[in-house]
């Protein structure tokens, strides 16, 4: 939204503004130069990173980039239900499913991208999802060499490096089954 | 005639009407699962629960009949308790696996759910286990876990296709859905137990997964599949059509349609398509573009008449094309001056009939194709052409679009070969034609769901055909091969006169609805 202002009285004292400004960052810089970050906790130098080096770790609620997770066999726990897909506002999400051998799985994606391009990261697919199969980490770096790497394939949503492994799965459909659900 | 009301609404019905049908004659909604009106009624599952004012008890509408001056609800609060508990109890052991269900989106336990339910389960007790993906034969699986009892099926093999193969098995709730010792139920018929099951208990193992169907959408159009031309509605995204189900006509199909239509998708999605002209042989040409080709072919053939004479070229028609594509193609010949000459796929099984709806002529316009040539007068008889072939420059044939229906195709090309050329205009792409030992055209044609058109059915009734996807974009009818053929342009025309081909199907409105 924009908003038009009409200049008055008041707006043309600007340059008062503006030394203020510049007085608080010329301040904050000196004191930056003068006092050393680190140890000392009352320090009053600003923290920064040395991005990137060091980076921000977020909260494990922060709603980056996403992950698949795993069954307890380590294999991967979506059903291909689409539910995620239909609920994306972005259309991002694309799964192929297929008849598994398995009976007890019945359905399962043999494929399952995100163009993390068109994701917004609004967190409709983890809300979606009935079994707990899609999530969003706190990952939020997305940088790549080219466009294919921004399609997300079940290998890399699921088992990537920083993964370890794969994250379990909350919801376990033999511990339902044996619940009588 | 009864007159009785229907929530408020004054209705009319014959004597003998069951309330349930004065409730859809009224266009009001009802919930029923055991019902279907194309079947007797069983009054098993009591969700159709209604108020008739003066009886104390709520009654089931499907097994009432109206009586003069009944006044009906469906809307008191005593009736959407009794329809929550029929739902409860129905979902007592339902194992409630939508999100890999095939049923999903469609599913008559979801939408009385979210209407009438929407509440948290009052059972403690663990659900009762069944057996889930029965394999019951090459076109069906079976999940008796999601199966409500409601009869449907049974009633369906029983009363319709009267084959018998389903029964209730066990008591209580062990009861199951089956056949005796799991045999396969593969009748001509059985998939319609699929569109009528009203959960996802019975699945067709060919749409099963593929999509979801609330991707779909879906249109009116008359099955391609034999001369009965079965009402039926394709299902369709942009990637092309997934399935295909019978649409409710009393005067042709009823309720139904035989398994081996639903396999239209095989003929008309692009992976089997030819996707541009060719012109070649023996496996070596290269490829055009379709209309220049028909351009191309439409000149050469001018030509040769002009030169030669016109018994130095053959059309050949199939009954697989809509009437205007007929008219338009025997026109083509007629001023040309060429015999025309009909291709009959199955000779002895043209007038078979089973009962039902399949019928052995496996070409959905025969009728329609034999009027147009007596109506242009053209149509010489068959042996002609097999005595004839050798001496002809071009043959031009009006390909079979479905070509399962065609076992003669490659004994036809070897024939057709013995000719200097041969023209096809065909939807498929064939490897015997490509493979052909003389000079070969190949012009793509649109299929059934990809044109306007009429069919006229085994006993002439003119049914209409629409536009509903185009898969090839090349892809020509026969009425615009043979225009430009004749030297004439085509002309698109920018205004759209079908008010549902305005409409982006997948852009919004309707996706994602559940
Ligand atoms: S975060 Fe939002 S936009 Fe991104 S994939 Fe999930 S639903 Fe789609
Ligand atoms: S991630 Fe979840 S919501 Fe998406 S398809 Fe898989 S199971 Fe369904
Ligand atoms: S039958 Fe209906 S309610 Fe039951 S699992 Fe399938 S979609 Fe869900
Ligand atoms: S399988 Fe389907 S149609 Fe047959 S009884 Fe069960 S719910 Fe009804
Ligand atoms: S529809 Fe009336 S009892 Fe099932």
């Amino acid at each position: 939204m924009s908003l038009v202002k009409k200049p008055s009285f008041k707006a043309s004292w600007y340059l008062i503004g503006i030394f203020k400004g510049m007085g608080i960052t010329f301040s904050n810089m000196i004191r930056n130069l003068v006092k050393k970050a680190g140890n000392d906790k009352i320090s009053l130098a600003m923290k920064t990173y040395n991005y990137p080096e060091e980076k921000y770790e977020y909260g494990p609620r922060f709603k980056g980039n996403h992950v698949l997770t795993v069954k307890k066999d380590g294999s991967i726990r979506c059903t291909a239900c689409m539910l995620c897909a239909t609920n994306c506002p972005a259309q991002c999400i694309k799964i192929t499913a297929a008849e598994s051998d398995d009976n007890t799985v019945e359905k399962y994606p043999i494929s399952y991208e995100i163009d993390i391009l068109r994701c917004v990261f609004c967190g409709y697919c983890e809300e979606a999802c009935p079994v707990d199969a899609i999530r969003m980490g706190p990952e939020w770096q997305t940088a790549a060499l080219n466009g294919s790497d921004f399609s997300y394939d079940i290998k890399h949503l699921a088992y990537r490096a920083q993964l370890k492994g794969g994250i379990v799965s909350r919801v376990d459909e033999e511990e339902r089954h044996k619940a009588g659900i | 005639m009864l007159k009785c009301k229907i929530n408020g609404q004054d209705v009319e019905v014959a004597e003998g009407s069951s309330i349930i049908e004065a409730f859809k004659a009224t266009g009001q909604d009802i919930a029923h699962y055991c019902w279907h009106p194309g079947l007797s009624v069983a009054g098993v599952c009591r969700l159709c629960m209604v108020e008739i004012e003066g009886n104390p008890r709520l009654q089931i509408a499907c097994n009432t009949q109206v009586q003069e001056g009944m006044v009906i609800n469906n809307n008191s609060d005593k009736i959407k308790d009794a329809v929550k508990w029929g739902l409860d109890f129905h979902l007592i052991n339902h194992p409630l696996d939508c999100p890999i269900c095939a049923q999903a989106g469609e599913c008559q336990l979801q939408i009385q759910y979210m209407k009438f339910g929407q509440y948290d389960p009052e059972m403690a007790e663990r659900k009762v286990k069944k057996r889930k993906v029965v394999d019951l034969g090459p076109k069906i699986v079976l999940d008796t876990e999601r199966c409500i009892l409601c009869s449907r099926c049974v009633r369906f093999t029983d009363e319709v296709s009267k084959t018998n193969e389903l029964g209730i098995f066990n008591r209580g709730d062990h009861s199951e859905i089956g056949t005796v010792d799991d045999r396969p139920l593969d009748n001509p018929y059985s998939v319609n137990t699929v569109d009528i099951c009203p959960v996802g208990a019975l699945t067709s193992r060919e749409f099963r997964f593929q999509q979801r169907v609330w991707y779909l959408k879906n249109e009116t159009t008359v099955c391609n599949g034999c001369s009965t031309g079965c009402s039926t509605k394709v299902y369709f995204n942009e990637e092309g059509m997934w399935r295909v189900k019978p649409d409710h006509n009393d005067d042709v199909n009823g309720y139904w349609m035989c398994d081996e239509g639903r396999g239209t998708p095989r003929f008309v999605n692009k992976d089997s398509r030819l996707l541009s002209a060719w012109n070649g042989q023996k496996d070596e040409g290269q490829d055009l573009e379709a209309g220049a080709a028909a351009k191309a072919v439409g000149q050469t053939l001018k030509k040769v008449v002009a030169e030669q004479g016109s018994d130095k070229v053959a059309f050949v028609v199939t009954g697989q094309y809509t009437d205007q594509e007929n008219r338009a193609f025997l026109s083509l010949a007629k001023d040309l001056g060429v015999k025309v000459y009909h291709w009959v796929n199955n000779p002895e099984k043209m007038d078979e009939f089973d009962g039902l709806l399949i019928r052995g002529d496996k070409n959905p316009n025969t009728y329609g194709l034999k009027e147009a040539m007596k109506e242009v007068g053209v149509g010489s008889p068959w042996s002609e052409l097999e005595s004839s072939v050798s001496d002809l420059e071009y043959v031009v044939v009006a390909g079979p679009e479905n070509h399962f229906a065609y076992s003669d195709l490659t004994d036809k090309v070897d024939l057709f070969s013995k000719a200097n050329h041969q023209v096809w205009f065909v939807a498929g792409d064939h490897d015997v034609l490509r493979a052909a030992s003389n000079k070969v055209s190949l012009i793509p044609t649109k299929t059934y769901v990809e044109k306007d058109g009429t069919y006229k059915n085994f006993e002439g009734r003119e049914q209409r055909i629409r536009r509903v996807m185009t898969l090839v974009p090349g892809a020509l009818s026969l009425t615009e091969a043979s225009k430009l053929m004749s030297g004439q342009e085509l002309l698109v025309d920018g205004n759209v006169s079908e008010s549902y081909r305005k409409t982006n199907f997948f852009s919004s409105n309707e996706r994602g609805y559940l």
